[in-house]
């Protein structure tokens, strides 16, 4: 039934002229024709979906960059899915994914709802906040491996919280680093997402639960969180593909280690094609992590139901 | 209205119809490939500030041949990986850099590489004019693939002077001195050895010069030539006891795995005093000079690793980078004039040009020319031992294939931190693929 708040109402009219118009004003608000999905369609088909096959192919493939691949039959998925570096960097991969979605959602909720407020000084200080999410992965990785010296950064000067400081010595602290470093660099730009959904909240609604005697915490619980359902998971979506691609972080503050224990797939990948020049072998995860990252982003869909699109707006006029 | 609105649907099927066209000529484009011979020979190298001396000996040389040479660079990091897509190519070049040993491997095996003892028959120049400890990481299979040009970088155990007369220790001569330091310079409140852990290969280097002190070069040379034994001889267990005695005795501090060599921080921690030695390539001086000037010309000291009594390896053998190499490919059209481009490798020009940028070529007239170096003692020091050493290590991760690279120094991580145990180390090292 909602699903006929976000098309036109269907009125058609008897008179040719009056068909005409209508028909253009389907053109302007509602779905536009293929033709305007085709450049993207293209763009997408030329440099995701080829490529796509053609690391599905390569997967099958023994080569090291030198001549031509040879067919090597299932051997590279066998290595790869034998590989005790492959499997644990897949609970890696996860495990960093979950901790980046269940830190920075709602951090960035709680800063997104915030920011869209009208208090003073809020324009100036959502700036300085946005300022991670203009430097790229590597400069911030690098400014934080610099930051987190034992001897020179800033564990040298707390040491009561760090001890000796080897926070990439050991798994826990690593993957610990590895949540914050992108923490801080990713959580401005779901801020922003919170910030302009939680500004399309209709101030009525606000008003209503005034008078019905509401206050701040159960507007934000009753009516904010419940608005922002769509960008919840639009969000997380987000988050979820990203954490999953991770790669610049971990080339520059952990390079995998200590040890494999900071390995992901995405950099173990790098390390086998690209290191290793065993590119098959590199191929075969690829596939892993798309297909993984596929699942998820299908499931976080189903079960939140954003397939159906349910309008949130409804009952507001 | 309806005018405005027809735009951007126009523009967009353009978009995509440009697309598609310019899409479909690239294509077309990469598969015909330029290349093939166009009379000149390319010369391949690594970029960086080296490239000065080899613009300038190119320049020499197409003075007076016929068949020009061209340099072309690869800058920096990505230089192995764009090798390796283009040597297969019609526009791969006709000489090219490289490390030698494993580096080479893989070219060698798919019989792209001209071996040069043709080239050394007719010029005996090519092979008597160069140290012979530095010439044997290049051979392969007993074929000569490389002539060295740039300069030879030893690892060398590097001091800060100060801190050690402060504790009263010399500099070390053999393991046992060195234990003892650790010990004095501990209880002094000082991390005896600086190690950048989060690197990996500054670890690495610990564990060549202790391999061969213990063993001598030949453990090593069988495990690389597939010997899967000899990881788990005797003498391989005992190395691996020295290196565990002196990580448990806390010579590297406790935190070493989150300190970087190439970020500055281990290279400050010995400038500042904070730290004793740091075993490093001899880069080292150079990256000390730039960073604490001061401390580079008056606090800072380096000796050659400490002997080992009882050891199988001779006291003066040494690890590290031995050189840089050209390697010819076999495709090459004019063998006559990439041999006359060799020549060069050991020309007067060569060595004082190499010299003024503070690289250290390996050639039998360097000597000639040492007092024109940056720093005329250190690159005497360093030509001395590298003139008398019996055997020059290449380092492991470079003598391996390339995809051996990683789990090399993820081993070595983990033995250090304890991970991994002798036996666990040892079962890393026969996983490792030699071919």
């Amino acid at each position: 039934m909602t699903t006929q708040m976000t098309s036109p109402p269907a009125v058609a009219g008897p008179v040719r002229k009056a068909r005409r118009a209508e028909s253009s004003y389907v053109a302007r608000v509602g779905r536009p024709g293929f033709a305007w999905a085709l450049p993207a369609t293209l763009f997408f088909a030329v440099f995701a979906i080829v490529p796509l096959i053609m690391v599905a192919v390569l997967s099958f493939m023994s080569w090291n960059g030198l001549g031509s691949p040879e067919f090597a039959g299932l051997d590279n998925w066998r290595r790869v899915l034998d590989d005790p570096v492959m499997i644990k960097s897949i609970w890696l991969t996860l495990l960093l994914t979950a901790l980046g979605v269940a830190v920075q959602t709602p951090l960035s909720i709680v800063l997104g709802v915030w920011a869209a407020g009208p208090q003073r000084n809020r324009a100036v200080l959502s700036a300085i906040y946005f300022i991670p999410l203009l430097l790229s992965s590597t400069a911030v990785s690098v400014l934080w491996r610099a930051l987190l010296d034992p001897n020179f950064g800033i564990p040298a000067q707390v040491t009561w919280l760090f001890g000796d400081g080897n926070l990439f010595g050991e798994q826990s602290t690593a993957i610990g680093v590895l949540a914050f470093v992108s923490t801080w660099q990713f959580t401005p730009f779901h801020t922003l997402i919170y910030q302009g959904a939680a500004r399309a909240i209709p101030p009525v609604l606000y008003q209503a639960a005034e008078i019905d005697g509401a206050g701040r915490y159960r507007q934000f619980f009753h009516i904010t969180l419940p608005q922002l359902r769509t960008s919840v998971i639009t969000s997380m979506i987000i988050m979820i593909v990203g954490g999953l691609t991770t790669f610049e972080t971990v080339l520059i503050l952990t390079q995998g280690g200590p040890g494999t224990d900071t390995t992901i797939s995405a950099y173990y990948m790098y390390q086998k094609a690209f290191k290793g020049f065993d590119f098959g072998a590199g191929a075969a995860i690829a596939l892993v992590l798309v297909i993984a990252a596929t699942v998820v982003s299908l499931i976080v869909v189903r079960v939140s139901g954003y397939d159906k699109m349910r309008s949130t707006m409804e009952g507001v006029s | 209205m309806k005018t405005r609105a027809r735009w951007p649907r126009l523009l967009a099927c353009g978009a995509a119809l440009a697309l598609t066209v310019s899409l479909s000529a690239c294509g077309s484009g990469s598969g015909g490939g330029g290349g093939g011979d166009d009379g000149k020979i390319h010369i391949l190298v690594y970029g960086d500030a080296s490239n000065k001396v080899e613009k300038q000996i190119v320049a020499t040389f197409n003075k007076t041949s016929k068949v020009k040479a061209v340099l072309d660079t690869i800058p920096g990091a990505d230089y192995q990986q764009k090798l390796q897509t283009i040597i297969n190519t019609p526009q791969a070049p006709d000489v090219f850099f490289n490390w030698g040993g494993g580096s080479i491997k893989p070219f060698v095996k798919a019989d792209l590489l001209m071996p040069l003892d043709d080239f050394i028959k007719d010029d005996p120049g090519l092979k008597d004019n160069f140290l012979p400890s530095v010439l044997s990481s290049a051979v392969l299979d007993g074929k000569s693939y490389g002539v060295p040009m740039r300069g030879t970088q030893p690892v060398l155990l590097f001091h800060n002077k100060k801190v050690l007369a402060d504790a009263g220790v010399r500099p070390p001569k053999t393991w046992d001195e060195l234990l003892a330091a650790v010990k004095t310079l501990k209880s002094k409140g000082v991390t005896p050895i600086a190690l950048g852990g989060g690197d990996q290969w500054p670890t690495l280097m610990w564990f060549e010069y202790v391999y061969d002190r213990v063993a001598g070069p030949e453990l090593f040379r069988k495990a690389v030539n597939g010997d899967k034994d000899a990881w788990a001889s005797a003498d391989s267990k005992k190395a691996l006891g020295m290196i565990r005695d002196l990580v448990e005795a806390g010579a590297f501090g406790t935190n070493y795995d989150s300190v970087k060599y190439t970020n500055g921080a281990s290279p400050a921690l010995v400038a500042r005093g904070k730290a004793a030695f740091e075993l490093m390539g001899s880069w080292y001086y150079a990256q000390q000079q730039q960073d604490a000037k001061d401390f580079a010309e008056k606090g800072l000291g380096y000796t050659a690793f400490p002997t080992v009594p009882g050891g199988k390896g001779d006291p003066s053998d040494i690890v590290g980078n031995t050189n840089n190499f050209y390697s010819v490919l076999k495709k090459t059209k004019h063998p006559e004039a990439v041999e006359k481009f060799l020549k060069l490798m050991y020309s007067d020009e060569f060595v004082k040009a190499q010299l003024a940028i503070g690289n250290l070529p390996t050639t039998t007239n360097t000597p000639k020319f040492l007092d024109t170096s940056a720093s005329p003692a250190y690159a005497r020091f360093q030509y001395d031992l590298v003139k008398k050493a019996p055997s020059f290590q290449l380092s492991w991760d470079q003598a391996y294939p390339p995809s051996a690279n990683a789990p090399i120094r993820q081993a070595v991580q983990q033995f250090f931190n304890g991970q991994l145990d002798t036996d666990g180390f040892i079962k890393a090292m026969q996983a490792l693929p030699t071919e």
